[in-house]
């Protein structure tokens, strides 16, 4: 069971990195929780009496350069924000994960080509990745998470072997196998077990770097597309317009860094309380 | 030859790892419906026989493997083809922006990487201090935070409130955000290998001798690091590649990062495809030149 590593023996201490988290995802959540419990008004619908107007009555955040409502995008863009690095990290999870652990497991050439793949990964930066996608797939949330995910799934992929060799050596996995059990066997119940805490907590690492990835796709132009709101898109939107219209820029760019700030906190607590990587990230 | 032997598989790789981008590259940039000579005809009036002419001068004729091949040949002949949207040969547009760039990410990088050191060093020496917390901050710091959304901060509040940068071509800020963002994710794993190498019994022995605290460090803890600083910064190449692409874009300044998104947005595939494979094989040179140097730091590697 996945539990055995999870459920570590030992209370969870409130430590103050947890609880800066915690409040820091929370403070992000805010205008999409004042969305749901308020309604609100349409986040593209501009009005062209209003441009740039400073937070104050009917709108608690402002208008930007099109008359928008900041806070209705801004509660609009939490989901699109969030969804499409969380995307991106569970495409990275499966591509690294059960790829890499298929690869592992049918040994040879198949091995040899998918880690010459992850390599080959490893060595492109995000951003080039992002700019194939964007240029093959068009602009959308779908390339997007394409891109983050090829980007990250190296990572776990290195987990998986580190996992896989480690366990493969043991000495209860030659036992089992001189007990005749099968290659899928072992994997299914020595290795996936092993390797759940460490995908975990690699998730929880990977996240807020997909969320700043996407942030910055969007922010170039190669991310979703320009009328949805997400946050990155926000600040790209709102840049020029920065002198008559601060808070229009000001209110995604704190939105954003408390998310990937308060994520970024969550994950180190995670590492710090499983640390699956710690020796196995060593080059 | 013990040194180069192992390297030459390295290189084998590297060449095929070229290889292999050039074609995925090629192979997804073909793939896009709609080429430059349809972006211009639906700009104005072409004739079929036109059109068909402009493809063929730009390469855009024949199926996908042979346009591959002779684009390949025109490439090692130092001819990367016509900017479909200025006429002007890719290469000089390439070679023009490569000097912004590579200045640019070289003095955030060098920055990065003398901030991290002395952060690390002085994070070693002063446990008490407040110096492995800064190391800490920074870090998170340099994960959390865009490099975009740091340096929108600083035009916002050096630019248009203080009034003491100019907002556009400005150099100071972005190299400072991009170091800052390099020396975060270099001095955390520089201190952990640091406190591990001065464990070590010939550092121990050292510091037994009497030998001054900072001399120790210096002269027997960061040698044992630097390989694994060197593969660091190889890792970091990634983040400098993207951060630089992003400061550009920010600052409006001139380099191989406002080249590629203005072909992105302009569908000007022969540049944005030079502007990828120059990238990567400079990426994939790097990686080399750190593996090299490596193999020369750590005698282990060389065996």
């Amino acid at each position: 069971m996945s539990g055995a590593i999870l459920s570590r023996p030992g209370r969870v201490a409130l430590s103050p990195r947890l609880l800066a988290g915690i409040l820091l995802v929370l403070l992000a959540l805010v205008p999409a929780a004042l969305r749901l419990l308020l309604g609100g008004v349409d986040p593209l619908e501009q009005d062209l009496m209003a441009l740039n107007l400073p937070p104050g009555d009917g709108h608690p955040l402002g208008t930007d350069h099109l008359g928008r409502d900041v806070l209705a995008r801004l509660s609009a863009g939490t989901a699109l924000t969030l969804g499409t690095g969380a995307g991106g990290a569970l495409l990275a999870a499966g591509l690294g994960g059960a790829l890499g652990l298929l690869a592992l497991s049918l040994g040879g050439v198949v091995r040899g080509v998918a880690f010459a793949a992850f390599d080959l990964l490893r060595v492109l930066p995000g951003v080039l990745l992002a700019l194939l996608t964007a240029v093959a797939l068009g602009q959308g949330g779908g390339p997007v998470m394409l891109a983050l995910g090829l980007s990250f799934a190296p990572l776990f992929a290195e987990v998986a072997r580190a996992t896989h060799e480690r366990e493969m050596a043991a000495d209860y996995v030659a036992a089992a196998r001189v007990f005749g059990l099968g290659r899928l066997a072992v994997l299914a119940r020595h290795v996936l077990p092993n390797l759940a805490g460490p995908m975990v907590t690699l998730f929880a690492i990977v996240l807020p770097r997909c969320i700043v990835t996407e942030s910055v796709l969007s922010f170039l132009g190669l991310g979703v597309s320009p009328d949805q709101p997400s946050w990155g898109r926000m600040i790209a939107d709102a840049s020029g317009y920065a002198e008559d219209a601060p808070h229009a820029v000001l209110a995604p760019m704190l939105a954003l860094s408390a998310l990937t700030l308060g994520l970024s906190l969550l994950g180190e607590h995670a590492r710090r309380r499983f640390d699956p990587l710690a020796r196995e990230r060593r080059p | 030859m013990k040194l180069l032997l192992p390297f030459a598989t390295s290189l084998l790789r590297a060449v095929a790892m070229v290889a292999a981008i050039s074609f995925v590259t090629f192979l997804l940039i073909r793939a896009v419906p709609g080429d430059a000579v349809d972006v211009m005809a639906s700009q104005g009036d072409l004739t079929t026989a036109q059109q068909a002419a402009m493809r063929a001068e730009l390469g855009l004729d024949g199926s996908v493997v042979s346009q591959f091949s002779r684009w390949v040949g025109q490439a090692a002949q130092g001819d990367l083809g016509r900017s479909a949207r200025f006429g002007k040969p890719v290469v000089g547009m390439v070679a023009q922006s490569i000097p912004a760039t590579l200045g640019f990410a070289g003095a955030a990088f060098a920055l990065g990487l003398v901030l991290a050191l002395l952060l690390a060093i002085g994070a070693l020496l002063a446990p008490r201090s407040p110096l492995p917390a800064l190391v800490e901050a920074i870090n998170l710091w340099s994960i959390a935070v865009p490099s975009f959304v740091a340096g929108m901060a600083a035009i916002l509040v050096f630019s248009l409130w203080l009034g003491w940068l100019p907002v556009i071509g400005n150099m100071v800020a972005p190299i400072v955000i991009l170091g800052l963002d390099i020396a975060g994710q270099l001095a955390k794993p520089l201190l952990e290998e640091l406190r591990e190498a001065r464990l070590a019994p010939h550092v121990r022995a050292a510091r037994a001798r009497g030998i001054a605290p900072l001399a120790v460090a210096l002269r027997h803890v960061l040698p044992k690091a630097v390989p694994v600083l060197l593969a660091l910064s190889s890792i970091c190449l990634a983040s400098l590649i993207g951060g630089t692409m992003t400061m550009e874009a920010l600052f409006g300044l001139p380099g191989l990062g406002s080249l590629v998104l203005n072909a992105v947005h302009g569908r000007d595939y022969p540049v944005l495809q030079a502007v990828i494979i120059v990238l990567a094989l400079g990426v994939v040179l790097i990686n080399l030149a750190a593996e090299l140097a490596r193999r020369l730091a750590d005698p282990r590697m060389r065996a």
